[in-house]
């Protein structure tokens, strides 16, 4: 697929992760023990064999730039092509940050233009799958669509989700954006499009000049009948994170073998950035349930249906039990963690007790000590 | 190439070696390739340890089963040795002129490699193996080196007396100096057994290559002919003492215990490396290890995209290994992407790379203590099939 270059948007706006993006973007969210949200995409593309990507960051990217340096672990070290990391940029007039994605897209148009690929890929970065983009282009060449919109059966959890109405060809008839949770299911937009790259910056021109930034509101929804707007529908595994409750239940939905191996041994291989850690350690009091153990971990108490990160410590006695435990955490002696969230290099000291409730996890922010 | 800057001290790293003590476990692979301690190949070690010492140039000399060697080498970029100068270069024999044959011996192989070397005109030669667990500083051995001005340094390490009749012994002055070498002695004056590392003059080690090429009687060995010659000529000889973690994992028996030391904290091997000290390996890209409601695992070391099911205890399970419902795996080390069927009992025994154990089988049987020093490990070599309700006794071999 040399004909369709990538523009992933690092930081989006819609979520609501609250601690755990204060110190990053939604795309260098942790995720499933040694991962980061943005390794799917970004594997996704290059197992796809895009390879020309830029990623539009928003603020505090510095764990996102440092995650994926040259892209080498990404095999996007290229001398043709590779990665570009677009800094968050303030347009003289405005002295504000971007105010959506269109007026992102209007400042990279000289990424766009200059580049030879015909095909935009453009997606956020906060879902985690393994498809293969061919097939995306292969069935918008088919049905000669001028944006296809990626979608999945979901129920509505949070607003602001985009609900797609198709005819039986897949030509979308109707777009909304929701106002509120839904019990219903529905075909939800995944925020990932492929769309011709002129045709995109005609778009981009012509509603930067009106002062309208959405891509989703001004575009998508009030353009329906105008463009030809296709539905490509992903059947197989997908997790959205845009929530503290969607994090947690999708981190923990992976303790489940069938979706595991959808996730990670479907289509192609996901990479992440190599960090050289050594195999885990099972000390004799170890007593490990249902759960996923990234290397690095050094384990003497019990874990039960949980997920641990990159050199977790887990002291003698100590009980963690429903809980997501972010890389470097130390769960010290007889301390016991239950149905929480710890960020990276959290401590919990000796006898404390951390607890949250399933429908509502308790958030321990980086760096922090109990 | 112009070589703008010449290179003080590069390192050529001997893998060319058949292995033939490790059985099945060597039959399609060169010795350094073999899987090591969950995630890593025995090679990893001596790369990790020349980028951790600050030796940038690293010329790998391969002849036998060169393939998955050279792909897992690559550009060396787990190592950090993909350089634009220098970085880590695989070597086989070659044609030169009309001629070209085999590496003959240990310093045959250098011998052949001499125009390699000159290319980088280095200073110091550092000479290393491919088969031995080991964190070493070489800096320190080269400071060494120059300290005492010599000609060539040695590393040795002190074995028990009852063993030393098995290794190239060193006998040194009370300054620490050499003045012979014993290829397994049967009465060792001394314990200081030669690890195989080698810091020469490349000088002084070029022109004693080529004489000893030009000696028709010479079976090209560092061990039994440079150094002897060397030592003769009345040139500077020195021991460098190491006192950390090694072991030489030639046999099946050797690389097991190797593989327990890992999780043995007596045993003085660290692979962690806080200090600036990592073992670097290429990476396997899988998910992490999974460990479900019905596994119970202590006192074990387990590895990325592992999936366990059973029990596992004093043992090392590699990456992507899979241990099924009712599996028992103890005292062993069950290499990457090898399957466990449900129900089989694995015992004291090492299980090759992608090998499969049917369910219910029994592979080798629980040990005290080594018989004559070698323990009776059952191997199951890569790829190989034990049938369901299959046996292998200890020290039995499948292929």
């Amino acid at each position: 697929m040399n004909n369709v270059m990538g523009v992933i948007f690092a930081s989006d706006y819609e979520t609501k992760l609250n601690e755990l993006t204060i110190h990053r973007t939604t795309a260098s969210l942790p995720f499933c023990g040694r991962y980061r949200l943005i390794d799917f995409t970004l594997s996704n593309m290059v197992n796809s064999g895009i390879t020309q990507i830029g990623i539009v960051t928003r603020s505090n990217y510095s764990s996102l730039m440092d995650h994926i340096r040259m892209g080498r672990d990404w095999d996007l070290n290229r001398k043709n092509s590779g990665i570009s990391i677009f800094p968050p940029f303030v347009l003289n007039a405005s002295r504000e940050m971007y105010k959506g994605k269109i007026e992102a897209l209007y400042s990279i148009q000289g990424f766009l233009s200059h580049n030879p690929e015909e095909y935009v890929l453009l997606t956020n970065s906060n879902v985690a799958m393994n498809i293969d983009f061919n097939k995306v282009y292969d069935a918008h060449i088919k049905n000669g669509a001028d944006v296809t919109v990626l979608t999945h059966k979901a129920c509505p959890t949070s607003s602001r989700r985009m609900v797609v109405s198709a005819q039986e060809d897949g030509r979308i008839k109707d777009i909304y954006i929701t106002e509120k949770p839904e019990d219903e299911t529905y075909d939800i937009g995944l925020n990932i499009y492929l769309i011709k790259k002129d045709l995109l910056i005609k778009i981009v021109e012509k509603q930067y000049s009106r002062g309208c930034f959405d891509w989703e509101k001004d575009v998508l929804t009030k353009q329906v009948h105008d463009l030809k707007l296709y539905q490509y529908k992903i059947d197989g595994y997908v997790a959205v994170v845009d929530d503290i409750k969607s994090f947690y239940n999708e981190n923990i939905a992976l303790l489940d073998n069938d979706k595991r191996n959808k996730l990670f041994y479907g289509e192609g291989v996901i990479y992440t950035k190599v960090k050289d850690s050594v195999p885990t350690v099972y000390m004799d009091n170890a007593c490990v349930k249902n759960s996923l153990v990234a290397d690095g971990c050094v384990i003497d108490g019990t874990v039960e249906n949980s997920v641990l990160f990159r050199g977790v410590k887990v002291g003698k006695g100590a009980v963690i039990k429903n809980s997501i435990i972010m890389e470097n955490g130390e769960v010290m002696e007889n301390a016991e963690v239950c149905y929480a969230i710890t960020d990276k290099d959290v401590t919990i000291r000796n006898g404390r007790t951390i607890s949250g409730y399933e429908t509502y996890p308790v958030v321990v922010a980086k760096g922090k000590t109990v | 190439m112009n070589q703008r800057k010449n290179k003080e001290c590069i390192a050529m790293l001997l893998a060319g070696g058949q292995g033939t003590r490790l059985g099945v476990l060597t039959r399609a692979v060169a010795k350094p390739a073999v899987p090591f301690g969950g995630k890593y190949r025995i090679i990893d070690f001596p790369l990790s340890n020349c980028i951790n010492s600050g030796i940038d140039t690293v010329g790998v000399l391969t002849q036998y089963q060169p393939f998955e060697l050279n792909q897992y080498i690559g550009n060396g970029q787990p190592w950090d040795l993909d350089r634009l100068s220098g970085g880590v270069y695989v070597l086989p024999p070659y044609m030169k002129g009309n001629a070209g044959e085999w590496y003959k011996g240990t310093a045959n192989a250098i011998y052949q490699n001499i125009m390699f070397i000159d290319r980088f005109n280095p200073e110091y030669v550092l000479i290393l193996s491919g088969d031995h667990i080991y964190k070493m500083d070489y800096d320190e051995m080269l400071d060494c080196h120059k300290k005492h001005n010599a000609d060539c340094t040695i590393a040795v390490y002190d074995v028990p007396l009852e063993q030393a009749s098995r290794f190239g012994i060193m006998n040194t002055n009370p300054d620490g100096s050499v003045y012979e070498f014993e290829e397994k002695p049967k009465h060792p004056k001394s314990t200081k057994a030669s690890m195989g590392i080698y810091i020469f003059n490349w000088s002084v080690l070029r022109q004693y290559l080529i004489d000893d090429e030009a000696n028709p009687d010479s079976e090209n060995d560092f061990g039994k002919n440079i150094i002897p010659n060397m030592l003769r000529d009345g040139k500077v000889l020195w021991a460098h003492e190491f006192h950390g973690y090694w072991k030489d994992v030639g046999t099946v028996s050797s690389l097991w215990e190797a593989n327990m030391d890992l999780l043995d904290d007596k045993s003085g091997i660290n692979i962690g490396g806080d200090g600036g000290d990592k073992i670097y390996a290429r990476n396997s890209a899988e998910p992490p290890q999974f460990i479900a409601a019905s596994a119970l695992v202590k006192h074990a070391i387990v590895s990325e995209g592992a999936t366990v099911y059973g029990e596992v205890k004093d043992s090392i399970i590699s990456h992507g290994a899979h241990v099924g419902m009712g599996a028992r795996v103890i005292g062993s080390v069950v290499l990457p992407g090898a399957k466990i069927a449900n129900g089989a009992e694995v015992y004291y025994s090492i299980i090759g790379e992608n090998a499969t154990i049917g369910a219910g089988a029994v592979v080798g049987a629980i040990q005290t203590a080594p018989v004559k020093g070698e323990w009776q490990i059952a191997l199951v070599g890569p790829g190989a099939k034990v049938a369901d309700g299959g046996k292998v006794k200890p020290a039995e071999m499948v292929e």
